[in-house]
Parts: structure tokens; C-alpha cells; sequence
């Protein structure tokens, strides 16, 4: 089977070009669909002249120094963060420690359903929050009032209602980052203290706070940067207060009228300069700071025998499940049945009018079919594209790659508002007339969820010896050949995984959805907030159960699909 | 089937500005059986897979079968897939998601081969690393040795010219590896076909090569056949690296030379004969004893030559082997013997050897 002499100096000419032209391509790609939005936002921030002309009519920093006019904003903005952050990482800490070193009873299902919270969205927290404790009408306060009590005990449209939302909400997000480095930790670390004599306490503040402190760290800025860009809860819960963050406030800017375009822009670049910042130091501190705790070992870590004291951790553990998912989606659930929510319980406020009227309203059943029709398309293109960028990154040792990577990971530092805000501009001044469109929303989706897909899809690749590949490339085969018969098939699993996350996270998408979306291609979430505030609590909530039903059949759907195609495969 | 040599010419291959192989040139004949020895960090699976051509060197030029595979000017790089090589590696790289047989018979079915001749080459192949009854099993559920096998079966059922083995049984446990030893050398010797080997092991090097290399940092130290590198070694390298020997420093004494052979001085005193097989020496000269080379006697050895008097300071009890410290001229000599016979710590010994054995080092 070895080539003669001329067929391999004839083959060898055409070797790599095509593989590299696609790469280049490729890359080229998605660097313009992700630094052209972001070139158009600074463009925008700089603009000093009429600030609804465009290209501006001038160039300056005038946006950026006369920020100094919102720094309460600025103020509320890093208020809320920073609460939301500590209780989110206390959260994370203590649920992580119980569950992955103390027995705790059901520990594994309890993790499990440490999953919950994330799935609830804070725009779902929110609803249910600001109907069981607004000033006014929240449950709380009314029960208060019923029994006596003058105004109100909780008033949920505060800065700390906002973080006490985004709290129930990261906490999860801070249990799988802390959770995971505890358990990465090798127990004989701790074992080894204690034969050398130090006690229980001791090793625990000598050797695993320590240890874990990185991770920990690591957790509490990645939460903190989030945090500073969330949109949907304090868009919920602070506009009725008047209370606004960064994110609320460019958005009222930019929707109110006459719009104030520059200095929007120039908040968000600020935001996104922050946030960048921001994501560095969680590199930093995730790369340098986790000493060898995380040795690629599998440990089985060593859990501690609390004795009695298990059952009032599972109480921790069930009290942070009922606030964070059980509490707000019975609320929810409970509301979307009622004539008026705020009224006393009983049977004639029942009803199915509010399910009656979503469904037959055709803005709300078009919005949905659209979110569908788009989680769709987003996932689809989504896994086929990051996919190949994966592969291209981890594996096709392109010079460059390392660029690649960084380019795509870029939306991550960047709100999605903002981006979104950055697109409105670009996509507005191109010549395919593709604003206020489904089309807009796709590229706006398939581009501020890259990170998302890139972080699922190469976790599996990176798990993948290299080796399976080469030895693919060893019995002969090419390179088309190899991608369908050995990579495609060992990736199946995180592509799966990662079809679901990108179609969840596109149908339930605020932050872009609400600048970008066109009067005839709404989308589901922005018309649940528009219901929310101008219509009725109750319609709201039936279409946030509706989008959240319309989801989970999906789901079902593409599961089964997924099982037939994986057992298929398999055989 | 097809035997092809390998020719490697002046090879640098760079890890970024990081130079893994240095200007590394050998050949290997057609059906010879090779082996690249040395240190992990040596450069020798680089080399290994720059044949392949998983590697793509800096420079340098390699040819198989006559022809170049990679060639820095005129500038040629044949992608590893049509190479016509194949390789069996570290990890075993068997897919999960295959059964044995379709892992076997992946590389038949690139060809485009008629089903009914991959079948009957996979049975066969599978016969011969006997896993016969294993073509249905998923490739998951199958162990360490089990998956080697596989390994192996998939890498030669399509007659590829070349085989390369990059420390095929280093995640073997140890007897299932002195096994799997034998029965790699039954297989090379069966299918005849042109082999490259890379290990860091000595005891596999030594038993299936026909010739073996020896590598540190990214250039060679010695080649030669498993009998010159073990009892003839180049330099304290390959001396030190290829199993234990002892080293001995003296002052030529060319006036007692003859019949070829080389006399040393010890700074004690003591003469030492040696060989020096075309190695330049001066004044002085390092010499190497291999530990299991001296013999230990009570009684004085008829030996003419060779044969001095010391004391066993220690002995440690290995099993196969007993290893002795002895005291010999000031200094400790190490020796292991196989013999029966215990000396006890304190005994006043001969301690002899061979000329032959004893050899002089380049440094």
C-alpha cells in the first residue's frame, strides 16, 4: 500500500489547502460576526455630534466623561452585584460543602436537583417574587396588613429584592463551580494533616479553606461579572421603583424618546470594559491559583460523618430548593389560574380566561411559534457551526487557533444587551435588509451564545484522546472520512447536550430579543415583560408557564430523537 | 507482504522554538525490526511520529520504501493517511462507539475492500492475537490486554507496509507485559513486516529488536545490535541507562597491552582489562562492568587476568538475583549474581571478570 514515488509528490501539493482555506474562512467568520457589532457600539460611544446621526457627525469622549451624571446608577449597579454576589457564593459554599463532603441524606438526587434554580430564569424569579412580596399586592404584605400590620414588612423593588432574585438564581451557578473543586480535591491532603495530629477543626481552616479559596474566588468574580450585565430581574422588579442598574438604564435610553443612543453606547462600553476586566482576573485566578488540587485523578471524596447534624443541613439544602425553584414556580403557576392574584384565595377566582387569552391572542401565539421556529434554527446552526470551530481549536492545530478560541469566549465578557445594542447599529446601516426580521434575532442568538456551546462542546472534545483521531489517520483515512466515522460519532454526546442548552437558552433569550426584535418578528420572552407591565400579572404568568411548557415538549421531543439517533448509531 | 525500509535523514523536528529532535539520521532495512530506546523527553516518540507523519518536522528528509514521505527541499510532506503506514498506540486509541470487529476492520474498509474479504481478514487477524471469539464485543468492555490486542490486530490487518509501535504495552501491568513480550516478538517474526518500536524500557528493547537505538535529548547516543548496547555501551549514558553497571576510572597502562586488549590503573592500584572496540582513547579511560558480568567465588578463579580480592559489605536479597556491595580497591563495586550460594556480609571474596565485559567509554 505505499505510494509510489510520483502519486505521492503529485498528492502532496494538495495537501492541508483545504482543511486551512476552510479554517481561515471559518475563523474569518466569526470574527466579523463578533467584533462588527462590538466596532459599530464604540463607534456609537464616540459620537459627539447630533446623537441620532449616523455615522456621527463628530468624534470625542464627551459620552464617556459626562457618565459621571450617572453615577448613582453606576452605584446601584455594583450595590446589587456585590450582594447578590456573597449570598450567591455563600450559597454555592455551603450547598457545595454539605453535598460533596458530608452525608448527608440523598445527596446524589439533592444534586441533582441543584441543577433547578438555573433552569428557573431569573425572569421567572422575578415574576413570582414581585408577587409574593411587592409592597402593595405581594402576598407577604397583604398577609401582614390581614393580620394588623401597617404598610409593608418586604419590599421585593429594592436593590436588595433584585439581588435576593439573582442570588437564588447564581447560587446554583456557584454550587457546580465550588462544587466541583471540592470534589476535585484529593482527600489524602486532609488525611495527612489529620495523622500528623491536627484536629477536625484545624484541618478544615489549615488545609481545605485554603485549598478550595481559589475556586471559590474563581466562582465569586465569574458570578460578580454576570451579575453586573443581568437584565431581566432588575428590569422586572426595578422599573416600578424607578430603580435602575446599567443594563435598565441603557435600555430606557435607548427606548424612550428622543432616544440617547451615544450615551448608551458609552455606558455599555464601559460595562463591557468592566466586565472584561473581570473575566480576565476569573482566568487568571482559575489558571493560577488552583496549586495541583485538580490532578486529573478520579477521587472518591472522603465524606465526613456528621451525625445529627444531617438533617438540619438537609433542611439547608430543601429551604434553599423551596426559595429558589419550588416557592416561584408554584406561584407562578397559582397566579396564571386567577382572575386577580392579589385577591383572597377561593374557588370563583379560578379560571382558565388567562390560558383562554394567550392563546388566542395571535401576538403571543406568533411570538412563540417564532421563539420555537428560532430555538430551532439557533441550536441546529449553532452545533453544526461551534462544532466545527471546536474541532478546529482543540484539534486541527491551526496556527491561530488560540485567537480563535478567545474571539468566540468574547461574547461571554460582553452583556447581551449590549451586543445587542451594537448590532441594532451594524445590522441597521448593512445592505441586506435583514433589520426587525427572524434573521436579525438568529445571528444575534447564534453569536452571544457561542460561548455557551464552545464551553459544552469542548469539554467533550478535550475528553477525547487525540489518539482515536490519529489512529483513524494511521489505518488511511481522510480527513472527511475520519470526522464522519470517528469524531462525529465519540462528540455525539456533548453535541446533544449542547443542541439543548443553546435551544433553551434561546427561546427564553431577553436581553437581545428586546432591543433587536421587529413589530412583526416578536419573540416570546420580551412579550411576556410587555404583558407583564401593561396588561395583567396573570396573562404574564400564563404565558411564562406556556413558553416553559413549550419547551419542555420540545425537549421530550428532541430526546426521544436523540436516544433513536445515538442507539442507531451505536450499533 | 509488503516490506518497505525507512530511511531518516538529518531529522529536527521543534515544539514551538523548543527543539524535541536534534538532526537524528538512521535507516531501517526492509523486515528489520527496530527499536528507538531512551528517557521519557528523549525525542524518540517525536521521532516515531514524525514517520508517521502526525509530526511535521522542521527539517530533514524521510523516505519509505525508496520514496520521500517528507522532505524539507524539495519540500514534501505526504499526509500520514497515505503513508501507508500504521501504527499501534500508547493509549490503544480503540473507539468506543465500534465493536472489535469494526474497529479491525476500519482500516480494510478505507480501502474500499469487498465485505466479504474484510470479514474474513478481520477473523483471521482476530485469530492471530487471539480474540476469535470477541469480533461482537463492544470495544468498551473489553480490558487492558484485551484492547492491545485489538490494538494490534486493527494496526496489521491491512497489510500496511510499515508498522510503528509508540510504548505499546507500557500500560500493561508487569506480567501481563512480559507476556505480551513473547508474544509480539511470535507475531513480528510472522508477519514480517518492517517495525519501528519506541520504548523506554530496556528488557522489551533488547527482546524484539533486531537493532536498537538509543536516544537522549532529541539526538542518538548509540545503535547497535540488543547484544552491543547492553554489553558494549558507548558512553556512561547509555551505560547508566541501559540496566546497572559499574564504572571504572584508570590510568592507561599501555605498556602490559596485548592481544587487542586495553590495560587500566586503578588509583588503587589494580590492573583492569578491557576492550576498547574502535573507541579512541587517551591516558586515561572510563570503564564499564556490567553488575551481572563480575562473578563472586570463594576460592581463587583460574582466571589470569581480571581477578582481584574484596569484601562483601552488604547483600540485598532480590529474588531472580543477588545484588552485593562489595569493597574492591577503595571504592564499592555492585554485583549481582544468580547463584545458589549465599555470601554472608563480611566474607572475603575473588571478585572476577571476563575482558571482554569490561569496556571502554567514550567520556
Amino acid at each position: 500500500m505505499s505510494p509510489t514515488p510520483s502519486e505521492g509528490i503529485a498528492r502532496a501539493r494538495s495537501w492541508w489547502p483545504g482543511p486551512r482555506l476552510v479554517s481561515v474562512l471559518v475563523g474569518g467568520g466569526a470574527a466579523i460576526l463578533v467584533l462588527y457589532p462590538i466596532a459599530y457600539l464604540i463607534q456609537a460611544s464616540l459620537s459627539v455630534g447630533d446623537p441620532q446621526a449616523r455615522p456621527p457627525e463628530a468624534y470625542g469622549f464627551d459620552n464617556f466623561t459626562g457618565l459621571g451624571r450617572y453615577a448613582h446608577i453606576l452605584g446601584n449597579t455594583v450595590q446589587v452585584a456585590a450582594v447578590a454576589t456573597v449570598l450567591a457564593v455563600v450559597v454555592g459554599f455551603v450547598m457545595g460543602w454539605i453535598l460533596s463532603r458530608t452525608n448527608v441524606p440523598g445527596r446524589a438526587a439533592l444534586e441533582q436537583l441543584m441543577a433547578m434554580p438555573y433552569y428557573v430564569t431569573p425572569l421567572m424569579g422575578a415574576l413570582a417574587w414581585a408577587i409574593i412580596a411587592s409592597p402593595g399586592s405581594g402576598f407577604v404584605n397583604q398577609l401582614w396588613r390581614g393580620m394588623g400590620g401597617e404598610g409593608h414588612v418586604i419590599d421585593i423593588n429594592t436593590s436588595w429584592g433584585i439581588a435576593w432574585v439573582m442570588a437564588l438564581f447564581e447560587g446554583s451557578v456557584a454550587f457546580v463551580m465550588i462544587g466541583a473543586v471540592m470534589k476535585s480535591m484529593d482527600p489524602s491532603m486532609e488525611e495527612a494533616s489529620q495523622v500528623l495530629g491536627a484536629g477536625r477543626t484545624r484541618t478544615m481552616l489549615r488545609i481545605t479553606l485554603p485549598l478550595v479559596l481559589p475556586g471559590v474566588l474563581g466562582a465569586a468574580v465569574y458570578v460578580f461579572a454576570e451579575m453586573l450585565g443581568s437584565f431581566s430581574a432588575a428590569l422586572v422588579l426595578g422599573l416600578p421603583a424607578r430603580f435602575y442598574v446599567v443594563t435598565t438604564a441603557m435600555y430606557q435610553m435607548v427606548s424612550q424618546y428622543p432616544p440617547r443612543f451615544p450615551t448608551a453606547a458609552a455606558m455599555g462600553v464601559s460595562l463591557f470594559a468592566v466586565m472584561f476586566g473581570m473575566v480576565w482576573i476569573y482566568r487568571r485566578i482559575i489558571s493560577a491559583g488552583t496549586y495541583v488540587t485538580i490532578t486529573g485523578k478520579a477521587f472518591r471524596p472522603r465524606v465526613m460523618d456528621v451525625g445529627s447534624l444531617r438533617w438540619p443541613f438537609l433542611a439547608i439544602c430543601l429551604a434553599y430548593l423551596t426559595v429558589a425553584v419550588i416557592l416561584p414556580v408554584l406561584t407562578i403557576v397559582y397566579a396564571s389560574f386567577q382572575h386577580l392574584t392579589a385577591a383572597s384565595p377561593g374557588l370563583r377566582n379560578l379560571t382558565l380566561a388567562n390560558y383562554a387569552t394567550a392563546l388566542s391572542l395571535d401576538a403571543v401565539r406568533s411570538a412563540l411559534w417564532n421563539s420555537l421556529l428560532l430555538g430551532l434554527a439557533t441550536a441546529s446552526i449553532g452545533v453544526l457551526l461551534i462544532g466545527f470551530l471546536s474541532w478546529l481549536i482543540y484539534r486541527s492545530r491551526l496556527p491561530g487557533a488560540g485567537v480563535i478560541e478567545y474571539l468566540l469566549m468574547f461574547p461571554q465578557a460582553v452583556p447581551r444587551l449590549v451586543f445587542a445594542f451594537g448590532m441594532m447599529w451594524a445590522w441597521l446601516v448593512f445592505p441586506l435588509p435583514i433589520y426587525g426580521t427572524l434573521w436579525l434575532l438568529l445571528i444575534a442568538y447564534v453569536t452571544v451564545f457561542l460561548p455557551l456551546g464552545l464551553r459544552t462542546i469542548s469539554g467533550v472534545i478535550l475528553q477525547i484522546d487525540r489518539a482515536l483521531e490519529e489512529s483513524a489517520q494511521m489505518c488511511g483515512a481522510t480527513w472527511g472520512y475520519r470526522l464522519r466515522t470517528v469524531t462525529m460519532p465519540l462528540l455525539k454526546p456533548g453535541l446533544v447536550a449542547a443542541w439543548l442548552l443553546l435551544f433553551i437558552a434561546s427561546v427564553r433569550e431577553l436581553g437581545a430579543s428586546i432591543l433587536l426584535m421587529g413589530p412583526k418578528s416578536k419573540v416570546i420572552t420580551p412579550a411576556i415583560v410587555e404583558s407583564w407591565f401593561s396588561t395583567s400579572t396573570e396573562l404574564a404568568a400564563a404565558m411564562a408557564l406556556l413558553q416553559t411548557l413549550a419547551v419542555a415538549v420540545a425537549l421530550v421531543i428532541m430526546f426521544a430523537v436523540a436516544r433513536r439517533a445515538v442507539q442507531g448509531g451505536g450499533e | 507482504m509488503d516490506q518497505a525500509s525507512i530511511e531518516v535523514r538529518d531529522l529536527v523536528v521543534r515544539y514551538g522554538a523548543v527543539p524535541a529532535v536534534r538532526g537524528v539520521s538512521f535507516t531501517v532495512g526492509a523486515g528489520e525490526h527496530l527499536t528507538l530506546l531512551g528517557p521519557s523527553g528523549c525525542g524518540k516518540t517525536t521521532t516515531l511520529r514524525a514517520i508517521a507523519g502526525l509530526e511535521r518536522p522542521a527539517s530533514g528528509e524521510i523516505r519509505i520504501g525508496g520514496s520521500p514521505v517528507f522532505s524539507s527541499s524539495p519540500r514534501v510532506n505526504i499526509p500520514a493517511e497515505r503513508r501507508g503506514l500504521s501504527m499501534v498506540f500508547q493509549s490503544y486509541a480503540i473507539w468506543p462507539h465500534m465493536s472489535v470487529f469494526d474497529n479491525v476492520a476500519y482500516g480494510l474498509r478505507v480501502r474500499k475492500r469487498p465485505e466479504a474479504e474484510v470479514t474474513s481478514r478481520v477473523r483471521e487477524a482476530l485469530d492471530l492475537v487471539q480474540l476469535g471469539d470477541f469480533a461482537a464485543r463492544s470495544a468498551s468492555k473489553l480490558s487492558g490486554g484485551q484492547q492491545q490486542r485489538v490494538a494490534l490486530a486493527r494496526a496489521f490487518v491491512f497489510s500496511p507496509s510499515v508498522l510503528l509501535f509508540d510504548e505499546p504495552l507500557s500500560n500493561l501491568d508487569a506480567k501481563l507485559r512480559a507476556e505480551m513480550r513473547v508474544e509480539l516478538k511470535e507475531l513480528q517474526r510472522r508477519l514480517a513486516i518492517t517495525s519501528v518500536y519506541v520504548t523506554h524500557d530496556l528488557e522489551e528493547a533488547l527482546a524484539i529488536s533486531d537493532r536498537v537505538i538509543v536516544m537522549r535529548d532529541g539526538v542518538i547516543e548509540q545503535v547497535g545490535t540488543p547484544g552491543d548496547i547492553y554489553d558494549r555501551p558507548r558512553n556512561t549514558f547509555v551505560a547508566d541507562f541501559v540496566g546497572s553497571a559499574n564504572l571504572i576510572r584508570g590510568r592507561r597502562r599501555p605498556d602490559l597491552e596485548s592481544a587487542g586488549l586495553v590495560v587500566l590503573e586503578t588509583p588503587g592500584g589494580a590492573l583492569v582489562h578491557g576492550t576498547a572496540p574502535g573507541r579512541p582513547t587517551g591516558s586515561e579511560a572510563l570503564m564499564a562492568v556490567r553488575t551481572v558480568r563480575l562473578r563472586l567465588d570463594r576460592a581463587r578463579p583460574a582466571a589470569s587476568v581480571n581477578a582481584w580480592t574484596g569484601r562483601v559489605r552488604q547483600r540485598v536479597f532480590q529474588g531472580d538475583f543477588t545484588q552485593y556491595h562489595v569493597d574492591w580497591e577503595g571504592r564499592t563495586l555492585i554485583v549481582r549474581s544468580a547463584a545458589a550460594e549465599a555470601l554472608a556480609e563480611g566474607d572475603e571474596v575473588y571478585v572476577s571478570v571476563d575482558p571482554r565485559y569490561c569496556v571502554v567509554l567514550e567520556d
